[in-house]
C-alpha cells in the first residue's frame, strides 16, 4: 500500500535476489510501503555491475552504471536489500570520475542510495510492531554494508523489536565470510578455509538462525553450513522483519 | 645526469613540475601540527611527574623518588641489594654523577658486554609515554644504556616534559646530538609467537631514580 | 627472485593451507596483535583524528618530496653523514657492498629493515662474501632457517616456538636452557652479544628520515638497532625516499599511530634518532655514517594510481586483519611485502605479470583500509591493479568471455530477464531438494559448499504478475 505523500523509492532488487530469492525483494517492498514510501521497481534494472568492476572491466562496469543511473535518477531514493550492491552504486562517482556528464549524475544517485535496513531505521525512523519469533539467532555483518555504508546498529535495532527472538553474539561477526564475489570461485581453496572458520563460529553460537543483510554472503554461509550438516537455518534479516520467519529458509523447499 | 639528479627529476616530474616556495611548505607543515591535543593522548595524571611514573611503571620500569641528588648513591645501593647484585656499577662520567659520594659502591668504569648494572643521567623524561631520553655526548656513551642487564637512570623531576612534541621543541635550533634515544621500558621482544619476553638485547631491567628538585608550587 | 617465487601463487597458497602448524603460528601472532591493537586504541580516543592527520602529513611530504629530499640531504650532509642515491635495488646493493668493501668489512651486523629485504641486500652481501649477522630476533630465526620474512613486523611469525627451538638447538652453542620463549630469547642474546661488538659495519633501515635535522629514526623493541649502529666503525642506513618527515615532531605524530597499530604499544622500547657520525670527543659511535636513499619504483608511484600507497608506514595492521593473510601467511604472496599492502606493492616492484594473482586474491572486505593508520584505501588500489590487468589483457580468456557475455546481457534488460528466467528454471530442476551439490561450471563453489537452488520464479516475473493481478482488480 502506498501513500501519496511518502518519498518515491526505486527498489533495486539486485540480480541475486531477483534470481535466487525473490522473497527478499518482496519483504523489502512490503516494509518500505508500510513505512510510507511509494515504491516502484524500474524495469530497466539488471545488476549493479559489480562483477565487472571487481574484475577490472571498468568499461562494462561504467556502461552498466550509466544504465542504473538513468533508471533510478527520477526517484527520491534508490534502496537495495544488499549493502554490497548499494555500496557499488555509491562508488559510481569513482567509476565515472572522468565523465563530465555522467560523473555528476553518478554523484547525485550515490547520495540518495541506501541499503534497505539502514534506510528503514535512519531515514524512515521505522520500528516494526507486533512481530514474534520464538528462536535464537546470530547475526553476521556483511562487509560492504558494514564498512562502506555503516550498517551495524540498524539491523540489530530492528531485530530487537522482534519478541521472542534471542540474539546471540557471533565471534568475529565483522570478519569477512570469504565470499568476495568472483573471489570464491577464483580462489576456492582460500575461500573455503575462510568460510570453514566462519561456519565453525556460527555453529558455536548454538543459534537456530543465521541472519545477514547480503544474499551473496548468505548463500556462501548457508551452503557451507548445509555441506557440514549444520542445522542452522539462514535468512536475510529483512525477511524476519517482514514477518517471514515462518517461511522456508535459504535452501529449504516450501 | 647523476642518479641523484635523475631521481629528483623523476620526483619533480611526478609532481607535475610544480614546486611550492619553502616558506609556504614550512607553513603547511606547521599547520599539520596545529591543535596537538586533538591528536595525542591525555597525560595519565595532571602532574607530569606522576603521569611519567604511571606510564613507566606500566611498562615494567621500576621507580624510586628521592629528595636530593645526594641521595642517589644510597638509592642505587638499595636497588642493587634488593636485586641481589654486588655493590658495583658502571657510573656515567658526567659531572652531576661523579661529584656524588659513591662510597660503598665500586665504580666499574669499563662498560663490559655483560655488566650487571650501570648508572646514567637522563636528559629528560616524557610524561606522555613514560620514556626517558638519553643523548650521546663526550660524557655520555650510548652503550652504557644497552650493555648492562640493569640500567639505573637518574632523572630530575624538573626535566620531565609533558609530551613528545615538547621534547622535539627542545631539539630545535640545531641541538640534535649524534644519537638521541627515547627509552620506553626495558628491552623486550614479541618475535616468538607474539608473546612478550622481557630483556632481549638491551637491559632487562630499567630503574629510574627521580630526584625531586622542583620547587614546591 | 627466490626459488619459491617461481611456483604459482595458487600452489603456494595451497601448500600453506595444508600446513596446520603454519595456521597455528599465524593465529597465535595475529590474534595477539589484533587484541593488543584494539586495547591500545581503546585508550586513545584521539585515534581517528590522529590518523586523518597522519595521512595528511604523509600526503604533504609526498606532494613536496623533492623539497624534502634536498633539505634532508643538505642537513644530513651538514651533520657529517654521506648521502647516496640509488634508483634501483641493484644500485642500492652495489653501493652498500662497495661501502662494506671500502671499510674492509669481514662481518656486518644488520638490524631489521624491510627495505633491505626489498632490495635483496642479504643475497647481495652473501654474493660479495661478506658475513652478515641478523640481530633482530626474528631475523636471526629466519636467517638460521634460510628463509625470507613472512610478516613486516614479525618476520618469523610463521614459525611456532617449537620450530624455533629446533633451529636454536641446532645452532646455538650452548643450546637454550629450555624451549619456552624466554629461554630462547636469552640464548639468542648470548649468541649475538659478541657479534655486535666485533662487527666492522652496522646496517640499519629507517622508519623516518627527518628533513630539518638530517637525522634517521629507527624504532625497535629489542635494542638491537642501537647495538648494531653504535660499536662498528661504519653505520650504513638504507631507506626508501618516501620515509621523509618535515620535523621530529611530525615523526612523533606518526609514531603514535605506527606503534599502536603494529604491536599495540604506545612507543617502542627504543626510538632512536641517528644524526651523522661520532662527534669530536663523543664517548662512542661510528666514525662514518652513510645514508642510501632508494627509489626502486617509488618516484613512478607519485604520478600513478598508487600514490596513496606511499603513505604506508609499514605497521602491518592490514595483514593482521586480513582474512586471506590469516589463512595463507606471508610466504604465499611471493614478494617481499605480504598481505594487503604487499598485494599493492609487489606488482609495483616485481611487475604485474609476475604477481597478477595478488590483487585478485582479495575479497574486497575493506577491513585493511578500516585499520590502516594512514587511511590508505587499499581495496581501491587493489582494484586499480585489476583494471590494469584487464586493460593489459592479462585476464584469462574464459573469464573474459564469460564476463563479456554477462555484461552484454546486463545491458539489455529484456534479454537479461529472459536469460535469468531460463537459468533459474534450470537450477530449480537441478536442485529439486533445495540444494545443488555439484554444478559443472561452478565447481569452485560446489567443491566446498552446496548451492541453494533458486526459491522459484524471478522477482521480476513474479512482481510483474502480481501488479497485473492488482491492476485487473
Ligand atoms: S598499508 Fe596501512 S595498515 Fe598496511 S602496513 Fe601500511 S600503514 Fe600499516
Amino acid at each position: 500500500m502506498s501513500t501519496a505523500s511518502g518519498p518515491r523509492v526505486g527498489l533495486f532488487v539486485t540480480c541475486l535476489v531477483d534470481a535466487m530469492r525473490p522473497q527478499i525483494g518482496f519483504a523489502a517492498l512490503q516494509l518500505l510501503e508500510e513505512a510510507g514510501c511509494r515504491v516502484e521497481v524500474p524495469r530497466q534494472q539488471t545488476c549493479c555491475g559489480q562483477p565487472a568492476w571487481n574484475s577490472g572491466d571498468a568499461a562494462d562496469a561504467a556502461s552498466i552504471a550509466r544504465q542504473v543511473i538513468a533508471a533510478f535518477e527520477p526517484y527520491d531514493y534508490l534502496v537495495a536489500p544488499s549493502g554490497s550492491c548499494a555500496g557499488t552504486i555509491t562508488h559510481y562517482p569513482e567509476l565515472l570520475a572522468r565523465d563530465p556528464v555522467w560523473g555528476p549524475r553518478a554523484a547525485a544517485l550515490a547520495a540518495k542510495t541506501h541499503e534497505v535496513l539502514s534506510f528503514l531505521v535512519d531515514v524512515l525512523g521505522y520500528t516494526p510492531t507486533g512481530l514474534r519469533l520464538d528462536a535464537s539467532a546470530t547475526y553476521h555483518d556483511s562487509c560492504s554494508g558494514l564498512r562502506e555504508l555503516g550498517v551495524h546498529d540498524q539491523p540489530r535495532a530492528l531485530l530487537a523489536a522482534v519478541e521472542g527472538l534471542e540474539l546471540r553474539p557471533l565471534e568475529g561477526d565483522n570478519v569477512c565470510c570469504g565470499f568476495g564475489g568472483t573471489f570464491c570461485v577464483k580462489y576456492p581453496a582460500i575461500s573455503n578455509a575462510i568460510i570453514t572458520e566462519k561456519a565453525e563460529a556460527i555453529d558455536a553460537t548454538g543459534a537456530d538462525l543465521l541472519l545477514a543483510g547480503d544474499l551473496g554472503c548468505l548463500m556462501n554461509m548457508a551452503g557451507k553450513l548445509h555441506r557440514r550438516g549444520s542445522k542452522v537455518r539462514c535468512y536475510h534479516t529483512i525477511e524476519i522483519i517482514a514477518g517471514g520467519g515462518a517461511g522456508p529458509a535459504i535452501g529449504e523447499t516450501p | 645526469m647523476t642518479t641523484r639528479d635523475s631521481i629528483l627529476a623523476a620526483v619533480h616530474a611526478g609532481l607535475g613540475g610544480l614546486r611550492a616556495e619553502p616558506d609556504a611548505i614550512a607553513a603547511e607543515a606547521a599547520g599539520l601540527l596545529a591543535d596537538l591535543d586533538a591528536i595525542r593522548p591525555r597525560l595519565a595524571a595532571p602532574d607530569p611527574v606522576d603521569a611519567f611514573e604511571i606510564k613507566a611503571a606500566a611498562l615494567g620500569t621500576t621507580i624510586e623518588r628521592v629528595r636530593h641528588l645526594d641521595d642517589v648513591p644510597a638509592a642505587v645501593g638499595r636497588y642493587l641489594a634488593a636485586q641481589g647484585l654486588p655493590p658495583a656499577a658502571a657510573v656515567q662520567q658526567t659531572a652531576a654523577l661523579t661529584a656524588l659520594s659513591w662510597e660503598g659502591i665500586a665504580q666499574d668504569m669499563a662498560t663490559a658486554p655483560d655488566q650487571p648494572a650501570a648508572v646514567g643521567l637522563a636528559r629528560l623524561g616524557i610524561a606522555e609515554s613514560g620514556s626517558i631520553v638519553i643523548h650521546s655526548a663526550t660524557d655520555s656513551p650510548i652503550l652504557l644504556a644497552f650493555l648492562p642487564l640493569h640500567h639505573i637512570v637518574v632523572l630530575h623531576a624538573s626535566s620531565v616534559v609533558a609530551h613528545l612534541e615538547d621534547y622535539a621543541r627542545l631539539l630545535d635550533g640545531g641541538s640534535q646530538p649524534r644519537n638521541a634515544i627515547l627509552i620506553t621500558g626495558p628491552s623486550g621482544t614479541t618475535d616468538i609467537e607474539g608473546s612478550y619476553v622481557r630483556g632481549a638485547h638491551g637491559p632487562g631491567f630499567v630503574h629510574v631514580i627521580i630526584v625531586n628538585d622542583r620547587s614546591r608550587a | 627472485m627466490t626459488a619459491q617465487d617461481q611456483t604459482s601463487f595458487k600452489a603456494r597458497a595451497g601448500a600453506a593451507l595444508a600446513d596446520t602448524t603454519l595456521k597455528l603460528a599465524i593465529d597465535r601472532t595475529t590474534g595477539t596483535a589484533e587484541r593488543k591493537r584494539a586495547a591500545a586504541l581503546a585508550g586513545f580516543p584521539e585515534f581517528e583524528a590522529a590518523r586523518a592527520r597522519g595521512a595528511a602529513i604523509k600526503d604533504h611530504v609526498i606532494a613536496n618530496l623533492d623539497h624534502y629530499l634536498e633539505t634532508f640531504e643538505r642537513n644530513a650532509t651538514a651533520a657529517g653523514a654521506k648521502v647516496h642515491w640509488a634508483a634501483t635495488a641493484e644500485e642500492a646493493c652495489d653501493i652498500v657492498v662497495r661501502l662494506c668493501r671500502e671499510a674492509d668489512a669481514k662481518h656486518v651486523t644488520r638490524s631489521k629493515s624491510m627495505l633491505g629485504e626489498e632490495i635483496h641486500l642479504p643475497d647481495a652481501l652473501a654474493t660479495a662474501g661478506i658475513e652478515r649477522v641478523e640481530t633482530d630476533l626474528a631475523e636471526h630465526i629466519i636467517q638460521l632457517a634460510g628463509e625470507h620474512p613472512s610478516h613486516i613486523i614479525w618476520p618469523a611469525m610463521h614459525r611456532t616456538r617449537e620450530q624455533v627451538a629446533v633451529l636454536f638447538n641446532a645452532d646455538h652453542k650452548p643450546p637454550p636452557d629450555a624451549e619456552d620463549p624466554a629461554s630462547m630469547v636469552q640464548s639468542a642474546r648470548r649468541v649475538l652479544r659478541e657479534k655486535f661488538l666485533s662487527a666492522d659495519v652496522g646496517i640499519s633501515g629507517a622508519n623516518f628520515l627527518v628533513a630539518d635535522t638530517g637525522a634517521t629514526c629507527t624504532v625497535t623493541n629489542e635494542g638491537n638497532a642501537e647495538l648494531t649502529t653504535t660499536p662498528p666503525r661504519v653505520h650504513i642506513v638504507t631507506a626508501g625516499i618516501e620515509k621523509l618527515v618535515p620535523t621530529t615532531a611530525h615523526a612523533f605524530a606518526l609514531l603514535r599511530l605506527l606503534v599502536r597499530s603494529a604491536t599495540g604499544g604506545e612507543l617502542t622500547q627504543y626510538t632512536t634518532f641517528h644524526c651523522g657520525p661520532k662527534r669530536p670527543g663523543d664517548a662512542d659511535g661510528p666514525e662514518e655514517m652513510h645514508i642510501v636513499l632508494v627509489d626502486n619504483g617509488r618516484s613512478r608511484m607519485i604520478k600513478d594510481e598508487f600514490r596513496e600507497m606511499l603513505r604506508c608506514i609499514r605497521c602491518g595492521a592490514c595483514m593482521n586483519h586480513c582474512v586471506v593473510y590469516r589463512q595463507i601467511g606471508g610466504h604465499a604472496y611471493g614478494g617481499t611485502y605480504p598481505g594487503p599492502m604487499g598485494a599493492v606493492l609487489t606488482p609495483v616492484l616485481d611487475g604485474l605479470k609476475q604477481s597478477r594473482d595478488l590483487p585478485f586474491a582479495c575479497t574486497m572486505n575493506g577491513r585493511c583500509a578500516e585499520v590502516c593508520p594512514v587511511r590508505i584505501p587499499l581495496p581501491t588500489l587493489l582494484r586499480a591493479w585489476r583494471v590494469r590487468s584487464w586493460e593489459e589483457g592479462l585476464e584469462k580468456a574464459p573469464m573474459r568471455a564469460g564476463l563479456g557475455l554477462w555484461a552484454t546481457l546486463a545491458r539489455r534488460p529484456g534479454l537479461y530477464r529472459l536469460a535469468s528466467a531460463i537459468a533459474v528454471r534450470t537450477l530449480r530442476v537441478l536442485g529439486r531438494s533445495g540444494w545443488i551439490r555439484s554444478l559443472p561450471l561452478a565447481g569452485g563453489w560446489t567443491e566446498h559448499r552446496d548451492l541453494p537452488a533458486p526459491a522459484g520464479g524471478t522477482f521480476m516475473e513474479r512482481y510483474k504478475a502480481e501488479r497485473a493481478k492488482g491492476d485487473s482488480r
